[in-house]
């Protein structure tokens, strides 16, 4: 019983670890900032070729964002033809859904895309904490409640959104050069669905 | 335009668009929202073939290709095949057949359209609003401008929101045959 206890206990321990505790990370003092480079340029229209998987479903299309001004971007999903599919507009702490088709219009949908387009716009974040792992930096923030790791400060290579110390949705930018990464992927875990973006201009 | 020079552009596009068989034509697409520094510029080829094989096959920035057949929509994205059915989606078969007549030009249809003529330099242009609630959310206007020859040579769809999609084809070449394997995903 005693036994069963001890190991109950620390399975216990071990599921509800904190992130950083579960990948033997290492907390440093820094005084680092923490920038998200990728879609920060006013002057650049960011346009990616776009493949969404959900379940076993594979849909197409072109995303593009710009960055209006500071805090205030605008984010557009189009067909490959250029039928409009959505259009967003974040705008300092505010959200607008400026359009979408009647079909995709569900609650739960225009949150989950909320949620992982402001992770990729989010410019300047103030890191929580930073830690050491193997081969590099990882800063940890928040973006509305929602704990974030940021990997490869400074320049940032991966995201990790977290709840209760479990990976939930994975952002890898590949292929980076001059603040734009050629290649992004949103991948959630706990649900099958995945973006692919391929920068096309 | 004049009434009479409508009734004669709208004669013209009818008899042309009736005499279709094939349309082989490169294309260039330009998507213009209002918030971006430059239009997306995407081009290819179209394939037409009556009465209703449409495929637009998309070759820079990206391999893409949309075919339009019997009831279906076959996508070919960078060689991931898929289809949809729309069969059961009235907004789909619109933006189809829509997309059919626009390429000939013949939209001439009063009960569907509020339909406007003008005259700009050497070339007609005819604005085509759809009376559809349905459809006009999703495009408002459509404006086609025809060379002298009543052919279609741009065709601009625009949104409630203003943005556009403005297709300009090129090497436009109409009822030479058309192997039916183009039209194969």
């Amino acid at each position: 019983m005693k036994r069963f206890l001890i190991i109950s206990i620390s399975f216990l321990f071990f599921t509800c670890a904190s992130y950083p505790k579960k990948h033997n990370f290492e907390e440093i003092e820094t005084s680092n900032t923490l920038l998200n480079p990728y879609f920060s340029d006013a002057n650049k229209d960011y346009v990616y070729k776009a493949t969404i998987t959900i379940y076993d479903k594979v849909f197409g299309g072109i995303f593009i964002v710009k960055k209006i001004e500071l805090d205030h971007h605008r984010v557009v999903f189009t067909t490959e033809m250029g039928n409009k599919i959505l259009d967003f507009t974040f705008n300092k702490g505010a959200f607008e859904v400026n359009f979408i088709l009647e079909d995709l219009n569900r609650k739960l949908l225009v949150k989950l895309l909320k949620k992982d387009f402001k992770v990729l716009i989010s410019e300047n974040l103030v890191p929580q904490a930073t830690y050491k792992n193997k081969k590099e930096l990882v800063s940890q923030t928040f973006i509305d409640h929602d704990a974030y790791f940021y990997f490869g400060t400074p320049i940032i290579h991966k995201i990790v959104r977290t709840n209760r110390g479990k990976e939930k949705v994975v952002f890898t930018f590949s292929e980076i050069s001059d603040n734009i990464a050629q290649q992004i992927q949103i991948q959630h875990l706990n649900i099958k669905f995945k973006m692919l973006l391929k920068s096309i201009n | 335009m004049t009434v009479e020079e409508a009734s004669n552009l709208k004669l013209k596009v009818k008899t042309l668009a009736n005499d279709v068989q094939s349309i082989s034509s490169d294309f260039t697409q330009y998507k213009h929202l209002d918030f971006l520094d430059n239009d997306i510029k995407s081009a290819g080829k179209l394939a037409f073939k009556a009465p209703d094989l449409v495929k637009w096959g998309y070759e820079t920035p990206f391999k893409y290709a949309i075919i339009f057949k019997e009831n279906k929509i076959y996508i070919n994205d960078e060689g991931n095949k898929s289809n949809i059915d729309i069969g059961r989606s009235k907004l789909f078969k619109q933006l189809n057949s829509l997309i059919i007549s626009s390429v000939k030009g013949d939209m001439f249809d009063e009960e569907k359209f509020t339909i406007n003529y003008y005259k700009i330099d050497n070339t007609s242009v005819v604005h085509f609003s759809p009376k559809d609630e349905k459809l006009a959310k999703f495009i408002k206007t459509f404006h086609i401008k025809f060379n002298e020859a009543a052919d279609v040579v741009e065709v601009k769809m625009i949104e409630s929101s203003e943005d556009y999609t403005k297709i300009i084809f090129t090497n436009k070449v109409l009822n030479q045959p058309i192997d039916e394997a183009v039209f194969n995903n």
